[in-house]
């Protein structure tokens, strides 16, 4: 467990110092970004000084490495379009998106595992049917315009739920937080609603193609022979089996979630990490791009290892320390 | 001083006006409230630390100014009352007595001085453009302050108007003390309540606002960035106001019984930058592929028939939606600088041919123009367009556009041959596009650092040498346009949406000011 550990992290140490070579590397090809920032009407001497005091004026090697100095002390960087800590104009808009994306996951949960369920075990039901042609349609109809036709309907016409915003927040452990006030968690149903449609109708289908693949299974057969009731059957026997592939699919939607969810974002004015990535790419804010993807590789390699922790509490033949060789 | 009597009159013009507004406002100011939604982010409330539209707009909701600028980039007193010339390089300005800061300590001397030289001494140099001539500000009494500038500078009340005025006690203050409120003190018609980067500023009226307090108990800046988000909003009622009203939901405004369109003309100028200093030049070969040895651009005639290919009228009407107007130099009529002696050039494509044959290029050439894709209002289509058109004339044309990342850095140097640029004239007046765009370009003097033509012209540099006076800004005007260094296209225009139950007069720098916002009942 503790050699599994250690393995990942170096692996995880690895692909960020390829990220940031990379990083640095590509947005020195880009542009300048100073050429973004600066005021049109300053004159040489001015852009020179702003060159010099975001430290551009060095050659790119040395930029980089006074940034892995500056990381060993725990400076990623200083953002050149707000002037604050990159790091921590990342977190302050953290918790905006991983209250959306743990809303979204949990509404692809609890709708998507049951309905898969239930059109596994049912497949020539009228109704499982319809759930069937309903995940098509979660599947293949674009974000950003149901996102749209969410807010007309429920906004425009209907007026029941605002048009975007993160409305009310309280804060908690430091952070602000929308779910924690009524009106924050009415701001949050529209966006959560929008971002967890394709990641229902992902679990909703997988689970129904694993309680096909599970149900003429000799032990199920075995166990309804014994005379276990049927629900027995189902959640110990069906549910736990079809498990492994729903949590390594969920969980690394997780991540794709956290780290790709700006169309939501950006249609329902969600002020995530989403939209900071995006406005931080176009002015080629490079501390703050940095420092993002250093924290996405790290989520990423976080949530594999969590994942297969899963594998070893849902299947007791996974080993860790085996896996992999 | 000849400046005297103009200055006095607009002092009581503005001061008149002022008044006119405090006094109906004061009588109805309920728990009203205003929520606008802005087109574009504001990266920081620190008003010292970017100068972008977007944030200078909205730092003007708590903070004020020397001078105020009014929509047509007039200045007027805000917390001076008055000034006076005492020589070529000292002004001097009387404060206004009895002006509070939110906090409720008196604002003096001190905090215009303190003020003024953080905006001048900030790294980031933002603000370089305005206090680059500012030598030194001293104060003679607790409300009377002298500016020394370096050179004799016309155009100080320019940038007098562009730099906010916060409390000498936040002076030291970093940007995120003010981001967090702390030290987001001012004078201005609005307090700072909570500030959410990226989302949303919310403010509270200053009751004792000098001016008279504003209509509006709550105001809300909302950014908005994505457009179909920012106009259901507004359809749903989240919001009272947005800005940049994207083109595909007109009808839909026009039409609504409780929604209205505010249209107004901004002073952004966007034109077509030739190349005029490469022989040849590197996007036009003659029309098999093969190299020229001259530079067609460089014939007045040539750029004339090119200027003449261009339905103007029609692309302001259909690709821009009427979210433009047709410009013929700089600024329109009424700014500082516009010359009535700029001979609009009109649509022909026929003469456009004869021209072209006259100059000896009657067969044509083949060209590539350039671009940015999102970074002017339809500027891509309108780029397009304007290719087809100059194919109609037999120039065979295609086009290319990139991402201002990558086109911002590229067609200032001069790389490109046909381009399209775009300058946000914010002072009002000629002398700042011209030393941009079309000044000879010289690094020690930063003239022409945006003049991606190369255009040299020694009539315009000598004149742009000398103190931006009227008859020399009109002089300026009259030999771009009428020897077409750049090709003027259209003015875009300010399209802002709102309820019907409100009204609001856009102005021309494109800024949205809650305190101008006014319930159309009045």
């Amino acid at each position: 467990m503790l050699a599994s550990l250690l393995r990942r992290l170096i692996q995880a140490i690895m692909v960020i110092l390829a990220m940031t070579i990379i990083v640095f590397v590509g947005v020195n090809v880009i542009g300048n970004p100073v050429d973004i920032l600066i005021n049109p009407d300053a004159s040489q001497a001015e852009y020179a000084r702003v060159v010099a005091h975001l430290g551009l004026d060095r050659p790119l090697w040395q930029q980089y490495l006074m940034f892995i100095q500056g990381i060993f002390h725990g400076d990623f960087g200083t953002s050149f379009v707000y002037n604050k800590p990159a790091l921590s104009l990342i977190v302050e808009r953290l918790p905006a998106t991983l209250e959306l994306a743990i809303s979204a996951l949990l509404i692809a949960i609890v709708v998507g595992l049951p309905l898969g369920l239930y059109a596994g075990l049912h497949p020539e039901r009228m109704s499982s049917r319809l759930i069937m042609s309903g995940s098509i349609l979660g599947f293949s109809l674009p974000t950003f315009w149901v996102g749209l036709m969410f807010i007309l309907l429920f906004s425009v016409q209907l007026g029941w739920l605002p048009s975007g915003g993160r409305g009310e927040t309280a804060s908690f452990l430091d952070a602000s937080w929308s779910f924690l006030t009524a009106d924050g968690l009415h701001h949050l149903i529209l966006p959560a609603l929008n971002l967890a449609l394709f990641k229902t109708s992902l679990v909703l289908r997988l689970t129904r193609a694993g309680v096909q693949e599970v149900l003429p299974q000799d032990y199920v057969k075995f166990a309804r022979a014994k005379g276990l009731s049927e629900n027995r059957v189902i959640y110990t026997h069906v549910l736990k089996n079809l498990m492994i592939p729903v949590v390594t699919i969920t969980g690394l939607e997780f991540g794709s979630l956290i780290a790709f969810s700006v169309v939501t974002e950006s249609i329902f004015a969600w002020p995530g990490m989403g939209k900071l990535i995006i406005d931080s790419i176009n002015n080629l804010d490079r501390p703050v791009i940095v420092a993002y993807l250093m924290m996405m590789v790290i989520l990423f390699v976080a949530l594999n290892f969590i994942i297969d922790i899963c594998y070893t509490l849902l299947d007791p033949r996974v080993r860790l320390d085996t896996k992999g060789k | 001083m000849s400046l005297t009597p103009t200055l006095e009159m607009a002092r009581k013009a503005g001061l008149g006006l002022l008044l006119g507004i405090a006094i109906p406002s004061m009588a109805m100011a309920a728990d009203s409230s205003l929520t606008i939604g802005m087109s574009t982010t504001f990266t920081t409330v620190d008003p010292h630390e970017t100068s972008s539209s977007p944030n200078n707009a909205a730092s003007r909701h708590i903070f004020d100014s020397l001078i105020n600028r009014g929509g047509a980039a007039e200045n007027n007193p805000q917390l001076a009352t008055d000034w006076k010339v005492v020589d070529p390089t000292h002004w001097e300005f009387h404060l206004r007595k009895g002006v509070k800061f939110h906090d409720g300590t008196t604002f003096d001397a001190e905090d215009v001085i303190a003020s003024l030289l953080r905006a001048r001494d900030k790294p980031s140099q933002a603000f370089a453009s305005y206090t680059r001539n500012i030598k030194d500000v001293t104060e003679s009494d607790p409300y009377t302050v002298v500016v020394e500038t370096t050179v004799p500078d016309p155009m100080i009340l320019n940038s007098l108007s562009r730099i906010r005025i916060i409390s000498a006690d936040h002076a030291q203050d970093s940007v995120a003390d003010f981001d967090s409120g702390k030290a987001a003190i001012g004078t201005g018609p609005f307090k700072f309540v909570s500030y959410s980067p990226g989302d949303r500023l919310v403010l509270e009226r200053n009751d004792d606002y000098f001016a008279g307090p504003s209509e509006w108990k709550n105001v809300t800046l909302r950014m908005i960035p994505d457009n179909g988000a920012r106009l259901a909003a507004l359809l749903s009622g989240d919001l009272d106001l947005i800005e940049t009203m994207p083109a595909e939901g007109v009808d839909r405004v026009e039409n609504s019984d409780n929604l209205q369109l505010i249209r107004g003309q901004s002073t952004r100028l966007v034109f077509l930058g030739v190349n005029v200093m490469d022989t040849p030049t590197a996007f036009i070969t003659a029309k098999d592929g093969s190299k020229l040895d001259k530079n067609p651009l460089q014939d007045e005639r040539v750029r004339r028939a090119l200027l003449m290919s261009i339905n103007r009228p029609a692309i302001v009407d259909r690709v821009m939606q009427k979210n433009g107007t047709v410009a013929d130099q700089f600024v329109a009529k009424g700014y500082f600088g516009h010359s009535d002696a700029v001979k609009p050039v009109k649509y022909d494509p026929e003469g456009a041919k004869k021209l072209l044959e006259d100059a000896g290029w009657g067969d044509g050439f083949k060209m590539t123009i350039q671009g940015p894709a999102g970074r002017y209002v339809n500027d891509s289509a309108v780029l397009q367009a304007v290719g087809q058109m100059f194919s109609r004339i037999g120039i065979e044309t295609s086009v290319e556009v990139m991402p201002w990342s990558m086109y911002s850095k590229k067609y200032t140097t001069g790389d490109y041959s046909v381009f399209l640029g775009s300058w946000g004239i914010n002072t009002g007046e000629v002398s700042n596009p011209a030393l941009a765009v079309v000044a000879g370009r010289d690094d020690e003097k930063g003239t022409g650092r945006y003049n991606g033509g190369g255009v040299n012209d020694p009539e315009i540099n000598k004149l742009l040498d000398e103190a931006p006076r009227k008859p020399l800004l009109e002089k300026v005007s009259e030999l771009t346009f009428n020897k077409l260094w750049i090709l003027p296209l259209h003015y875009e225009n300010v399209v802002l949406a709102a309820k019907k139950s409100i009204s609001y007069a856009p102005r021309g720098d494109k800024y949205t000011l809650a305190y101008d916002v006014k319930s159309a009942a009045n």
